[in-house]
């Protein structure tokens, strides 16, 4: 590992300026077909990820699928969602190497940052209080706990979806 | 029209327009992704198909019409530069294409009263439905890089 600065660790700014310079990186900027196919995977992945979350959400929220049991809709959607999820982040950490520099002081990439760290620390908070005691909800009875999450998840993956195209904007 | 001229020429315009494409495209393409995943016989088999459409029906129309709007609101404000692209072409003719194959096939496979249906035929189906819609969505990705 190369490093510009000898004295010392990389602070983070660092590590990523160096990130966007490696020849992987630069490689994958300057493809004409790999960085389109990368960032319409990137946004095409959506649907498969972000999309079944939401279709979850709006399950819970009374919306759509009414009549089914909550633990087989959260079963069956988060199951295609895995997938979708896998690209997103493989594509998303490929797609930042390239832009590493210029992202890290970028405000909407750090919004999207701490968007998904507070989508993650709700996903953490339902799996641990709510989803042990699914199974014992009948159907159209969710807890006003669970229905928060849900309208929080809602909110901030429509957050993240508006960061990471405005972002797109600023490079 | 003044919100024309703030999604082509203000500098949040075309990100906030786009992002909301985005967001209806999310909805549109996850609605149809459990539709024809159950068609093929692999997502969600204990609810029956006709169902499933009755209940995503608002949620995939409703994606359709925030995506087809904002993409309209961004069209209107550099008509030329999309009228000239060729993916902006296949993207129309695929849309076509993909939400009549998607109303007939369903108004086939999913009526209360719809015969059954080989595994196969599902399989083709879903299969052919899925890739007409994602086309659009490629071919959408494909007019910020291809002329």
């Amino acid at each position: 590992m190369q490093c510009y600065i000898s004295a010392g660790p990389m602070s983070l700014a660092e590590w990523f300026q160096w990130l966007e310079q490696t020849p992987f990186s630069t490689a994958i900027a300057e493809s004409i077909w790999l960085f389109p196919i990368l960032e319409g995977s990137h946004i095409l992945a959506l649907p498969l990820s972000v999309g079944m979350i939401v279709i979850f959400d709006l399950h819970l929220l009374g919306l759509a699928l009414t009549g089914s049991r909550a633990a087989t809709v959260m079963k069956e959607m988060l199951r295609w969602s895995k997938f979708g999820f896998a690209v997103m982040f493989i594509t998303g950490g490929l797609l930042l190497m390239c832009h590493a520099g210029r992202a890290y002081g970028n405000t909407f990439f750090r919004f999207k940052m701490i968007f998904l760290l507070v989508l993650g620390i709700n996903a953490a908070v339902y799996q641990v209080v709510f989803f042990p005691k699914m199974p014992q909800w009948s159907a159209g009875r969710v807890p006003a706990g669970a229905k928060f999450c849900a309208v929080l998840s809602l909110i901030v993956w429509i957050g993240v979806i508006v960061c990471g195209r405005t972002m797109a904007y600023q490079f | 029209m003044p919100i024309i001229v703030f999604i082509r020429d203000s500098q949040y315009g075309m990100p906030i327009a786009q992002s909301v494409h985005l967001v209806g495209l999310t909805m549109l393409l996850a609605t149809v992704l459990v539709v024809n995943l159950r068609l093929a016989g692999v997502a969600l088999k204990d609810s029956s198909l006709d169902w499933l459409v009755q209940q995503l029906r608002p949620w995939m129309i409703g994606g359709l019409v925030v995506a087809v709007l904002s993409g309209a609101l961004i069209f209107i404000g550099t008509p030329a530069k999309y009228l000239a692209s060729n993916p902006f072409r296949v993207k129309m003719a695929t849309l076509a294409l993909a939400m009549l194959f998607q109303y007939f096939t369903l108004r086939r496979f999913a009526a209360p009263d719809s015969p059954p249906r080989s595994r196969a035929v599902s399989l083709v189906v879903a299969a052919l439905s899925l890739t007409l819609w994602f086309t659009v969505g490629w071919a959408g990705r494909a007019i910020a890089f291809i002329p």
